[in-house]
């Protein structure tokens, strides 16, 4: 812990994560809208946050388990398994697949969809949350190797193929409240929502300001430590299956790789938010932030006609800049 | 032992911010001598050895070492003349081998820098053959006790030239056997000339080996002594000096004596650290616990907290048993801890004040939504009550002063409202005007009617604190000091069992 960073010196010099978040989005979005006008138009605005809006939702429990200072390098692959599953089920219940069962099963196949990906999201999260806490080792490691699991399950489960939905399932990725906003906003601005609740208003969140702070200080104040930090993996978990049922609802198929990149997408975003990567800092407003610069830039590079390819080296870089400027200004300890 | 000196060291001067670690020492090593340096913490030993060693630079004052003068040293020089340091923390890397270990300034290696292992294993053998340590050299560190691996420190200082040999508190780490394999090489060598600086808190040692005993008290040596020709209450008396200045005298509360409402901690035992302690606290005294660091005081108040695993012992307050399972059930029970060491495990420092000072009150609390209102005005008013030094109590913790810091720490137990504190070393890396504001606050509990235990290695404290002192010495609560018989004497005498048996 680098003490002499918060020396009045050093607090002098220190940017607001946020406010800079803020300029580094108004600088992206200047420098589009120079090179194509349409980037600024109200559709393409809107376009951008139904785009993000998946990654936003698993932002959300990379985040707060962030705020512990654990890490869930495993959600990208929980997304895809639950997708997988769902999708399946769909398929196979709702009289897509040939071997369908009876017709009066058939208007509970989405109901059935929705609880079994809730329950997977849950059981993920668990094991994930168990087998960090019992073994005591780096939380990355550990969901590293169950991410490899999820993916490995998902690939055995669709055979490497892909689950065609045909359209059955379209009104939750891509309905649009009175005919407008796109229903995932509502939901990725809901999650924001609750996050900020729970981070702010719940003694549950403060709990995990206190573990990511200092884990051993929050034992001796009497907190389940333990208890805590399971249940933020489960409520990761819990993210991941809305975020995977809105991406395939969205998409209209699953394959065992759909939700892959949501890993790295969603730990840089909290990580350019301004979370610590060793936990106690950060809030909803930080989140939040941090998954719009990063959906903006991959919005605003295909717009300006850039190659594809080089969004990834450009947000590479710019997880680089944000860790190492705010850790020389003494943000991060 | 001659009379010729292979070390002289005159007005040697060293200082820190705010203290004068040692003030014109004067000192003398002779040729194949054991000689004895005493004092409590902080009375400039360890200064003075590291400077001997060469890790430290003296300010002013010059070292004679087989008559070549110097200003100061470094440690490769000290190491090449001769001194050797075996530290009290062993300086040894657990993934190598023990001889990779003993050889690991200068492995022997093949022409293409590979280690020649078994080169450097006879080696290690034959050196242990000669120091008459059974240890297979070829073993893991890892699968060696501490016992063996305090030898091996040993062994490693003997593996170089040594003409000066310091040992730190070689003991402590030592069983009977391993400490009669040390005395019988620090025997066998002085008689062929080496000189050894040694370190203890364990008097009883020094009249064992040593022919020499030197004090040293605030940062000047006070006298040097022929072993022979003193006793332990007179190392005792010039270790204590005269009494310092106590910073509040405290009395007891009225009627003390006849509170019957009382705290029993009962029969706590936990294998090889705290023995079958029992002792009993009164509502509204404030019971010391003192001895020498290592004797199992902090481990006993993690055993009663329930944040250590204990083999046996129970808590009983006003008759119902309250002994906890873990904090949390600790905290419900209405005990609270001070822990030694407040940035490790007392504060999240990268967290604003007020959030610390409510912690432990929304651990015990059930309700889920916080009142954020309520909460700021009600730690605001706490700081203020203890007047922590802050602009604002939204300031990180880490931005505060070490008094303050712990300020905070008592501010959290008492918001939480625990009605039983246990304070451990509450005035470590403290200053003074902060210390005094703690010793009132404490005042102020104990008349409120809780219950304090207070662990602290500072015994003017402990003798102006306290309404009674246990000494812990070697896991064992050896002796309960009361009224007059609180004295530094007492407490140095029970803490290194001088005049009893080891």
């Amino acid at each position: 812990m680098k003490i002499k960073a918060f020396t009045k010196e050093g607090r002098g010099k220190r940017i607001n994560q946020s406010t800079m978040l803020i300029i580094m989005i108004v600088v992206v979005a200047i420098v589009a809208t120079i090179v194509n006008p349409r980037f600024l138009r109200i559709t393409n605005i809107i376009n951008i946050f139904q785009q993000i809006s998946v990654l936003g939702i698993v932002a959300c429990g990379v985040g707060m388990l962030l705020v512990s200072g654990h890490i869930d390098i495993s959600v990208g692959a929980q997304v895809s398994l639950i997708g997988i599953i769902l999708a399946g089920i769909i398929q196979h219940a709702g009289g897509i697949a040939p071997d369908a069962p009876n017709a009066w099963l058939q208007p509970l196949a989405i109901p059935l969809a929705f609880i079994v990906s809730f329950a997977v999201g849950f059981v993920m999260g668990i094991i994930n949350g168990i087998v960090v806490i019992k073994s005591r080792v780096t939380s990355f490691i550990i969901t590293l190797g169950f991410g490899s699991v999820y993916k490995g399950i998902a690939l055995l489960v669709s055979g490497g193929a892909s689950y065609m939905l045909f359209g059955r399932f379209e009104w939750l990725g891509r309905s649009r409240l009175l005919n407008y906003i796109p229903v995932p906003i509502l939901f990725f601005l809901s999650a924001v929502l609750l996050t900020h609740v729970i981070l702010k208003y719940l003694r549950y969140g403060r709990f995990l300001y206190a573990i990511g702070g200092n884990r051993k200080a929050a034992y001796v104040s009497g907190i389940n430590t333990d208890r805590v930090i399971l249940q933020a993996y489960v409520v990761c978990g819990l993210l991941n299956a809305l975020a995977a049922l809105i991406l395939i609802s969205r998409v209209g198929s699953a394959l065992a790789t759909t939700g892959e990149a949501y890993a790295l997408d969603a730990l840089a975003s909290v990580i350019v938010g301004g979370v610590a990567i060793t936990g106690g800092k950060g809030n909803a407003l930080s989140f939040f932030l941090g998954v719009v610069l990063i959906g903006l830039l991959g919005n605003a590079l295909i717009i300006m006609n850039v190659n594809p390819y080089v969004r990834d080296v450009v947000i590479g870089t710019i997880i680089i800049a944000a860790v190492t400027v705010s850790h020389l200004t003494g943000e991060r300890t | 032992m001659q009379t010729k000196n292979i070390l002289e060291a005159v007005e040697v001067n060293k200082s820190y911010p705010g203290v004068q670690a040692l003030d014109a020492v004067d000192f003398d090593l002779r040729y194949g001598e054991v000689q004895a340096l005493v004092g409590q913490n902080g009375a400039g030993k360890s200064t003075f050895i590291e400077i001997i060693a060469g890790s430290i630079k003296p300010d002013s004052g010059k070292i004679t070492l087989e008559g070549e003068e110097y200003t100061h040293l470094d440690p490769s020089a000290s190491i090449e003349i001769g001194i050797q340091t075996v530290h009290q923390e062993n300086q040894l890397v657990e993934e190598l081998s023990v001889a990779e270990n003993i050889y690991l300034y200068n492995l022997p290696k093949t022409r293409f820098g590979f280690v020649k292992l078994a080169t450097c294993i006879e080696a290690a053998e034959a050196l242990f053959e000669e120091l008459g340590i059974d240890i297979p050299a070829g073993t893991k560190l890892t699968e060696l006790t501490p016992v063996q691996k305090k030898l091996i420190s040993i062994a490693k200082a003997f593996s170089r030239k040594a003409r000066i040999l310091i040992l730190d508190e070689p003991t402590a780490a030592l069983d009977t056997k391993g400490k009669g394999i040390l005395f019988e090489i620090v025997r066998r060598y002085t008689q062929k000339g080496l000189s050894v600086i040694y370190i203890s808190h364990h008097l009883g040692e020094i009249f064992e080996i040593c022919d020499r005993v030197t004090i040293f008290k605030d940062g000047r040596r006070i006298n040097t002594h022929t072993v022979k020709e003193t006793d332990m209450n007179t190392i005792v008396q010039e270790m204590i000096g005269k009494s310092t200045m106590s910073l509040i005298t405290r009395s007891s509360i009225e009627g003390l004596d006849s509170v019957t409402e009382t705290l029993e901690i009962h029969d706590y035992h936990r294998e090889g650290l705290v023995e079958h302690v029992s002792f009993s606290v009164r509502k509204g005294e404030i019971f010391g616990i003192g001895g020498l660091v290592g004797a199992g005081r902090t481990e006993l108040a993690r055993m009663i907290f329930g944040l250590d695993e204990k083999d046996s012992g129970s808590l009983m307050y006003c008759g119902s048993d309250v002994t906890p399972s873990d904090p949390h059930d600790a905290i419900g029970k209405g005990i609270g801890l001070l822990t030694e060491d407040r940035k490790d495990n007392g504060l999240v420092i990268i967290r604003p004040i007020f959030e610390n000072v409510s912690l432990v009150r929304f651990a015990k609390s059930r309700g889920e939504f916080m009142n954020l209102t309520r909460e700021r005005v009600e730690t605001e008013n706490i700081s203020k009550q203890l007047s922590v030094i802050t602009p604002s109590i939204s300031q990180l913790v880490v931005n505060l002063s070490g008094g303050n810091q712990q300020k905070v720490v008592l501010a959290k137990w008492l918001y939480a409202e625990a009605e039983i504190l246990i304070f451990d070393e509450p005035t470590v890396g403290i200053d003074v005007g902060s210390k005094s504001e703690i010793y009132a606050l404490m005042d102020d509990l104990a008349r409120r009617g809780k219950i304090i235990i207070m662990i602290s290695s500072d015994d003017p404290e402990l003798i102006s604190v306290c309404d009674r002192v246990g000494i812990m010495r070697l896991g064992r609560l050896v002796a309960i000091l009361d009224g007059d018989e609180i004295t530094e004497e007492n407490i140095l005498k029970y803490s290194m069992g001088v005049g009893q048996k080891d």
